[in-house]
């Protein structure tokens, strides 16, 4: 099975599914390059339904789509040819107890296909590069939580999927093991051209690793596009970083109509100024003031600002509200 | 994450030739799942176990054989006692070790004490593993239908069946051949041998199926040793003295060790009349029960296979 790079990753027509009376996802339209993804939305979202559709376990109850140009509504033959292009990351340990890393990695590969002097060699290799040494030998089920981590992406990667499916990934992990894979996920993804689309509900991790982002509430699309392109710029709102006379700069600044939000120990302020308003005058002012400005840059929202301004919509009427940020992402993008 | 963020000198290459089909994926499921019960030391206890029995029919039928050319009709001496050899041999003659269908029945039979064990033992480390530790989701996310996954740890089930019965027996076959009548035997009883393999096959396609269910139902060990206790050995006991106090047969039906026993003899082509302890239930009741007990596990495991990608 092959997937042309210049075709679209992921398209969805008006996508649900149903688990009885409960609209797990209700209309999701959406079209998405390759590359990094993050799937973001709070518990019950349906960020893990979608995944299960993507993998080809469930079929969509309504809608159309197509994932690495197979059909998603295909016989569950057809979708499971999928899982050759895709490489899955469960949340959950999904350990089998009792075998090495190597042997669990090299058993995933022979999963996939593989003869199995291939996988093993290939297990070795994939555990190489995840730096795991003579831990590889070692029972899976002694491993810490980041080892688990990295055994899980290992059992993903072996078989050289386009795409990674990973499910919180970094979650059980210590900030330097959490650092330490979301860096290999940039690695894997920049040097050996991988997609990846991360289901997380932390914001930091999307917000390091991806370049697209996919907002999921209740069952449906709030938001879907670069990320850089979904922060609200804000206008007039700047951060500066002063040293020197900072009063008589905060008095200044205030005779010039600009508002101080918030004013940080370490001489980092978040101001408005008004419309009409230009950069350089802040310049000007602190020359004046005997302040000396280190930085100064626009104040853009964070991802978590973001994430939480799009789930505060109740439903899709809301969708005014939302302006051109709930476009699909081929066409916002 | 030890050195994970140092820089990473090596790298892994990409898979450019082609892949197996999904259902060699059966072989490879069945080999890692033989491979997991193997590493586990109370399986070679067990396995021990299996082989008293193996080697108490191996030893009983050359025993007998022995005594018939050498003492037929001489008294010996055992613990002080002088013991008529020919009451000895009715004694033996009990455990039917003439090279007979009735021994290899028998021995299948014995073995079923241990197999269950051993079964509770591995059905617990095979699919109650796999749900105590979310693996399914493992197996789920490779190229492979949820059917390949089942046939593969249901075939490392068959494959413990087949070591503990079907090949033992087989030697117990060729070593009576050996024994009695060399060529004759092996022309005269070559039924018996495909008699062996239709027992086997029923207690292995029976047992991995139930293995599979009480295992997805209980997890753990203990309590599935504590069911196939009750399935093997508390209804065994009630059906008994259910049919011996009524002398109707069919409470033996409730026996599933004494159906597929029943199902057994017929392989061998045995005459119902000769079953003891009797009365025994037909051998079309005994096949319609264990028909129905594979598809009520089927069924479950269709429906928990389902649930498990739903979960």
């Amino acid at each position: 099975m092959v997937f042309p790079s210049n075709q679209p990753l992921l398209e969805l027509y008006h996508l649900g599914r149903d688990y009885g009376t409960v609209k797990a996802l209700a209309d999701i339209t959406l079209t998405l390059p390759p590359g990094r993804i993050g799937l973001l939305g709070p518990n019950g979202a349906g960020k893990s339904t979608l995944l299960k559709i993507l993998l080809g376990w469930l079929p969509p109850s309504r809608g159309t789509g197509r994932f690495m140009n197979v059909e998603l509504t295909a016989p569950p033959a057809i979708r499971r040819q999928l899982r050759h292009l895709v490489g899955f990351m469960p949340e959950a340990d999904a350990i089998i107890p009792g075998l090495s890393g190597v042997e669990y990695v090299a058993f995933a590969g022979e999963l996939c296909g593989l003869p199995r002097r291939h996988a093993l060699r290939r297990a070795h290799e994939i555990l190489n590069f995840l730096d795991m040494d003579e831990a590889r030998y070692r029972p899976v089920e002694t491993y810490s939580s980041g080892m688990r981590q990295r055994v899980k992406l290992a059992q993903a990667l072996v078989h050289d999927p386009l795409v990674l499916l990973l499910d919180e990934p970094t979650a059980g992990l210590d900030p330097a093991g959490r650092e330490a894979l979301l860096q290999l996920l940039e690695r894997i993804a920049s040097e050996y051209d991988k997609s990846i689309i991360l289901s997380t509900h932390l914001l930091a991790d999307v917000e390091r690793i991806c370049d697209h982002v996919v907002v999921l509430a209740a069952g449906r699309v709030r938001a879907a596009g670069q990320v850089e392109q979904l922060k609200d710029p804000r206008g007039s709102r700047y951060q500066l970083q002063i040293s020197g006379n900072d009063t008589l700069f905060a008095q200044q600044l205030q005779l010039h109509h600009v508002a101080i939000l918030d004013q940080r120990e370490n001489g980092t302020w978040r101001v408005v100024a008004p419309a009409d308003w230009t950069p350089q005058r802040f310049f000007a002012v602190a020359y004046q003031s005997q302040a000396i400005i280190h930085r100064l840059v626009p104040d853009e929202e964070t991802l978590e600002e973001l994430f939480l301004r799009m789930i505060s919509f109740n439903n899709m009427d809301d969708d005014a509200k939302l302006g051109n940020h709930a476009l699909p992402l081929g066409e916002s993008g | 994450m030890k050195g994970m963020n140092t820089q990473l000198s090596l790298k892994y290459s990409p898979w450019q030739e082609k892949t197996s089909r999904p259902y060699t994926a059966i072989a490879a499921i069945g080999r890692i799942s033989l491979l997991l019960i193997c590493r586990q030391r109370l399986f070679w206890g067990l396995l021990a176990l299996a082989m008293l029995a193996f080697f108490f029919f191996l030893y009983g039928q050359y025993l007998m054989v022995w005594i018939n050319l050498q003492f037929a009709h001489e008294t010996v001496r055992i613990a002080g006692f002088s013991v008529n050899i020919s009451q000895l041999l009715r004694f033996l003659d009990r455990l039917a070790l003439q090279g007979t269908a009735h021994t290899y029945a028998n021995f299948i039979w014995f073995q079923g004490y241990i197999l269950v064990i051993l079964l509770c033992f591995s059905g617990s480390h095979l699919f109650g593993n796999d749900i105590i530790y979310n693996t399914m989701i493992f197996y789920y996310s490779k190229p492979i239908s949820p059917w390949y996954y089942f046939c593969g740890k249901c075939l490392a089930i068959i494959f413990l069946i087949v070591m503990t019965t079907f090949i033992p027996a087989t030697i117990l076959w060729f070593e009576a051949g050996l024994l009695l009548d060399g060529l004759t035997y092996y022309t005269q009883n070559y039924l018996v041998l495909l008699g062996i393999a239709g027992y086997s096959a029923l207690i292995a396609l029976t047992l991995s199926l139930l293995t599979a269910t009480t295992a997805m139902i209980f997890q753990r060990t203990a309590p599935m040793v504590l069911a196939w206790m009750g399935l093997f050995v508390l209804l065994r006991m009630m059906a008994n003295w259910l049919a011996m106090t009524t002398q109707e047969g069919d409470w033996r039906l409730l026996d599933f060790w004494n159906n597929l026993y029943l199902c057994g003899l017929w392989c061998f082509g045995i005459d119902h009349a000769t079953i003891r302890p009797i009365p025994q239930p037909h051998y079309n009741n005994a096949f319609l029960v264990v028909f129905l007990i594979i598809t009520l596990c089927i069924l479950y495991i269709c429906k928990q296979t389902r649930l498990e990608i739903y979960r």
